[in-house]
């Protein structure tokens, strides 16, 4: 390479990225990379450097570092789609996985153009999720493992399925494998504890395990096994058993479709199953069975024909029975090695369950004694004279009272006619302090029972706790606390953005906070008002016969009332000889206006001065005539800064009235940081998808071009807020734009299209103009 | 336009209704004693067949009015015609009930507009009268006259409420899905498939209903699983069947379509 073409080389690259931005051997590293591509494909990679290099600096040089291979075999399209995918797993899964994808370009991502990964988990997620809710009646978490199982929450999946060709194949086999994890669920496949374990112990003639043993029931039972391996598996085998012989009854399309699925396991594990291994013939035989969809069976060796799967139902102790029984007569063979169970009978998380279960009780704990604290906070502070830190206790309601303030009062029996199952009569409803009687909602009452299921009583500590949470918070000075700017109404909220260089979006990229601001005094309501009294008045008087009316139509050949002058004229006409009218009735229209407006103002640095003055007038004014009109109507201001810090401020909600408290926040409206359009628009799509109306607006103000304090400027941040809009009318969402800018015109139009914008180039005139473009547009 | 005839409002022939609950014992009770029924439930759960039912228990006649927001209060009471030059009154269908002591159902009553909602007021408490403001006439109800409601308070509309002054004259029963033996038994025998077979559809009805939180509107009702095994005695294959009866009505998101196709081929 001659020094010229170095040069040009150079030349070009710091037109991607700023010479500043980077240091002298990381410059190197990329017109190293660079010089020795043709010009081409040099053009091609820098575009593709312009992509990655805001994204992550340090993914951009591993992205180099791996380039080659892949700019030798794949074509351009090819190309930006694997660039895609460097960037999807770098922002869910961080750098390291993003490496592991660029540097194994034949496993993740040539097989995938191939045609060969089948169906990742995340491409279908959403509807098997929704599939296991309806079927198993309460939603599951599904997330990805090496093999299939479940924590009694989450249902673990494979990433992608594989095994088969075609789309709808390897759908059925996530579908299989997670209608086949709540089947164990349903099993009861980790039994958590029995309900007398001496007695079964004894039952089984095994001794109880001696201290120190595990907490956990399962575990204790196998320990008690000298090969607790073999007992796991045995036992794990007739969960699956009964699993399976449970889903051919209640799924039984299910279990027909599979026999594909099952032939192609069958015919792999014949090769690899040896029969010297324990249970690898029981696999083999209910695999046969499922293979032809017939009824699942028991292998009929000694120890086996004994067992009654259909009674593990009613009795939860038999299944022990069953798994001790089958161990014994197995005890000759059972120096043989285990067999793996088939894949899809998936992994027994005995200990992932137990740590799920504790954990959930910590969250359940959690929410009980939060939710309880509020419940009881308003009967609590009532007793003034008690001191709040003295704690009431609870009371079972089966122990003698013990002048105890605070009882739980646990449900009277069942009425006879309504069978309800055991699980129902441990609902908690309504607990007692000092003779007020509290009545838990229906969330406590869940969660109680929850509570009840698990641990078997309402732990006295977590009343307790309740109590004293209740007792702290009626200590605070004010439960609701006053409008305070910059309080954050609820959590961040997270939205995608488009990325047009990836046509694509980046997930969860931006971070989306509503907020309060605080209304101010002065003397800026009133002076506007009085300014702007001319315009206001007239605006009222246009805008008021835009209102919805009645009016009455007559000459109707049906309707509320006789037309009494068509009446006369039929009548003179009969008598006349001619055919009279049969239209002779009046009838009331009533003209609906059915609209639902939401004002977003622009509050970036930019529109101080002049600017903010003029919006802040014309949403007075706006308001004002709104009034008249009585069409529903709201108002956010928006700013931010980056992309983690996108804020909306409330002034108006949709239903809230209009009054001096919205007028001060009008007035409040102040410049802030930066104009990213994104977030807020989809934020208020969704918002406004979500109120009933014919016909919603989303007017936005602003004073010039969407732009952000990071990499959100010039086309990027166009072309996002330009997608943004696009949602919103896919949302059914009239976006409309009132810009105070001198240089729109050169975007303003592809971003809205060509009629979805006023443009205003005299500030003065907003007041308005803007109330003007309302009634056009509505009307 | 003929003048409508109470003789064929009355109901001949038994209507098949499974009572699955107290709804039958309240309802008698509230017309023995006089007071407007209130039937609130989801759609397709048996109201109507219900009121049907009813009048053919108290072998009244049975005037039934779909609501709609066109509705107005001269629908309700009536008109005046005119025919061959002259006026004449028609009576509508609530004077028509008031006059002759049937029983006037209002079906789906927040689609009519609250001003029309307005006339049933006085007829609704213990006056029980009717005033037909036209011919400056009085109707006094007779005992044996009854007026019943139904609304679905599924749809969460600000716009379609009952206001509590109406709501507040009127007894109440709330008529839910019924239990899943006996709503199979309920599909069983009004689409005639087999006690397998419906039990299997009210399985599915279920798993669509635990949908409602995931963004469904509305589960399957049992008009729906009717239909569904409707189809299926018909000779159509199971699939295919509760595919146009019961995912494709339910929903136009593809998601919770394709959800429940495999909710429908796992059963199927």
């Amino acid at each position: 390479m001659d020094s010229s073409s170095d040069h040009s080389t150079a030349q070009k690259l710091y037109g991607v990225i700023p010479a500043i931005e980077l240091n002298s051997w990381e410059s190197e590293e990329l017109l190293d990379c660079l010089t020795e591509l043709s010009d081409s494909q040099q053009d091609f990679l820098l575009h593709q450097i312009s992509v990655i290099w805001p994204v992550s600096h340090s993914l951009c040089l591993a992205f180099l570092e791996a380039v080659r291979p892949a700019l030798s075999c794949l074509d351009k399209e090819q190309f930006a789609t694997w660039v895609r995918g460097i960037l999807d797993r770098y922002e869910s899964q961080g750098l390291q996985e993003a490496r592991r994808f660029m540097h194994d370009l034949d496993n993740h991502f040539i097989c995938t153009l191939k045609g060969q990964t089948g169906l990742l988990l995340s491409t279908i997620k959403n509807r098997l999720s929704l599939y296991l809710r309806g079927v198993a009646g309460r939603p599951f978490d599904l997330e990805t493992a090496p093999l299939p199982g479940t924590d009694t929450t989450s249902i673990f999946l494979p990433r992608n399925s594989t095994l088969f060709g075609n789309v709808d194949a390897n759908f059925l086999v996530y579908k299989l494998l997670a209608s086949l994890q709540w089947a164990f669920i349903r099993g009861n496949l980790y039994c958590h504890e029995v309900d007398d374990e001496e007695a079964l112990f004894a039952k089984l003639g095994r001794p109880m395990p001696s201290e120190p043993c595990s907490a956990i029931f399962l575990t204790r039972f196998f320990d008690s096994f000298a090969k607790p391996e073999t007992a796991k598996a045995i036992y794990h085998f007739l969960q699956s058993f009964r699993a399976l012989a449970f889903l051919q009854k209640r799924l039984p399309g299910l279990m027909r479709d599979s026999q594909i699925y099952f032939r192609t396991i069958a015919a792999e594990l014949s090769v690899n199953l040896h029969q010297n291994e324990l249970l690898s013939a029981e696999y083999a035989f209910i695999l046969k069975h499922l293979c032809h969809n017939l009824p699942l069976e028991l292998p009929s060796g000694p120890g086996w024909h004994e067992c009654r799967p259909s009674a593990w139902w009613q009795d939860r102790d038999l299944i022990f029975v069953d798994t001790n029984r089958i161990y014994a007569t197995s005890k000759d063979s059972s120096d043989r090695p285990l067999a793996q169970p088939p894949y899809f009978l998936g992994s027994f998380l005995v200990d992932k369950a137990h740590a799920r279960r504790l954990s959930r009780r910590k969250e359940v704990e959690q929410q009980f004694i939060e939710a309880l604290s509020i419940r009881i906070l308003p009967a609590l502070s009532k007793k003034d004279a008690k001191s709040p830190q003295e704690s009431p206790t609870a009371e079972r309601p089966q122990q003698p009272d013990s002048g105890a303030n605070l009882t739980i009062r646990l449900p009277e029996p069942p009425d006879d006619q309504d069978k309800i199952e055991p699980i129902h009569d441990r609902v908690v409803r309504h607990i007692r302090l000092d003779d007020q009687k509290i009545d838990l909602d229906h969330k406590l009452q869940e969660l109680g029972r929850e509570i009840m299921d698990d641990l078997g009583n309402l732990p006295q500590l977590y009343i307790d706790s309740a109590a004293q949470m209740a007792a702290g918070r009626s200590y605070e000075p004010n439960m609701n606390t006053p409008e305070q700017e910059g309080t954050a109404l609820k959590g961040a909220l997270l939205y995608d953005e488009w990325d047009f260089r990836r046509q694509g979006f980046r997930h969860d990229w931006c971070h989306l906070l509503e907020k309060n601001i605080h209304p101010s005094g002065g003397t800026f309501i009133s002076s506007a008002l009085s300014e702007h009294r001319g315009v206001i008045k007239q605006l009222k008087r246009q805008f008021e016969q835009m209102r919805s009316h009645h009016r009455f139509v007559g000459r109707q050949r049906d309707g509320d009332d006789i037309d009494l002058d068509a009446l006369t004229e039929a009548l003179a006409d009969r008598q006349a000889g001619l055919p009279p009218s049969e239209r002779l009735f009046v009838r009331q229209l009533r003209d609906q206006r059915d609209i639902a407006a939401l004002f977003l103002v622009d509050m970036s640095s930019s529109t101080e001065g002049w600017v903010g003055k003029a919006i802040k007038e014309s949403l007075l004014v706006m308001a004002e005539a709104m009034e008249s009109l009585g069409d529903r109507y709201a108002i956010y201001g928006f700013s931010g800064m980056r992309r983690t810090r996108s804020e909306v401020f409330r002034v108006k909600e949709m239903e809230e009235p209009y009054n001096e408290t919205v007028q001060g926040r009008i007035a409040a409206l102040g410049p802030k940081d930066y104009t990213r359009m994104g977030p807020p628009i989809r934020h208020f799509s969704k918002i406004l998808a979500k109120v009933e109306a014919r016909i919603r607006l989303l007017i936005i103000l602003t004073d010039g071009k969407p732009e952000d304090y990071d990499d959100y400027k010039g086309e990027y941040a166009i072309e996002d807020t330009r997608h943004a809009l696009i949602e919103a009318k896919n949302a059914g969402i009239h976006p409309f734009c009132i810009t105070i800018d001198h240089k729109a015109q050169d975007y303003i139009s592809h971003l809205f299209g060509e009629v979805n914008y006023l443009f205003i180039d005299d500030v003065k005139k907003l007041p308005r103009r803007m109330p003007d473009m309302y009634r056009i547009l509505t009307s | 336009m003929g003048t409508q005839r109470i003789e064929e409002h009355y109901i001949v022939t038994e209507p098949y209704y499974r009572v699955h609950g107290q709804e039958l014992t309240i309802a008698l009770a509230a017309y023995e004693h006089q007071i407007p029924l209130l039937l609130k439930g989801p759609t397709g759960s048996g109201k109507s067949r219900f009121m049907q039912y009813l009048a053919w228990k108290l072998g009244r006649p049975l005037i039934t009015v779909s609501c709609h927001d066109d509705l107005s209060t001269s629908d309700l009471v009536g008109r005046y015609l005119i025919r061959g030059g002259e006026t004449v009154w028609m009576d509508g269908p609530l004077t028509l009930a008031v006059r002759h002591g049937g029983i006037c159902y209002l079906d789906e009553i927040v689609e009519a507009r609250k001003d029309t909602t307005v006339v049933i007021h006085p007829l609704a408490d213990d006056r029980r009268e009717l005033p037909i403001e036209k011919r400056g006439e009085i109707l006094s109800a007779p005992p044996e006259f009854m007026l019943a409601l139904s609304y679905n308070p599924g749809y969460q509309s600000v716009v379609k409420d009952l206001k509590p002054s109406t709501r507040q004259r009127f007894i109440a029963l709330e008529l839910t899905y019924p239990s899943p033996d006996i709503e199979a038994e309920i599909v069983q025998h009004e689409a005639g498939v087999s006690k397998e077979e419906a039990e299997k559809l009210v399985r599915l009805a279920e798993m669509t209903r635990s949908l409602e939180d995931a963004g469904l509107q509305e589960g399957a009702s049992t008009r729906l699983l009717i239909h569904a095994g409707t189809l299926i005695r018909s000779g159509i294959a199971p699939r295919q069947a509760c595919k146009v009866t019961i995912s494709e009505p339910l929903s136009d998101d593809h998601e919770l379509v394709a959800a429940i196709d495999e909710m429908i081929s796992s059963l199927y």
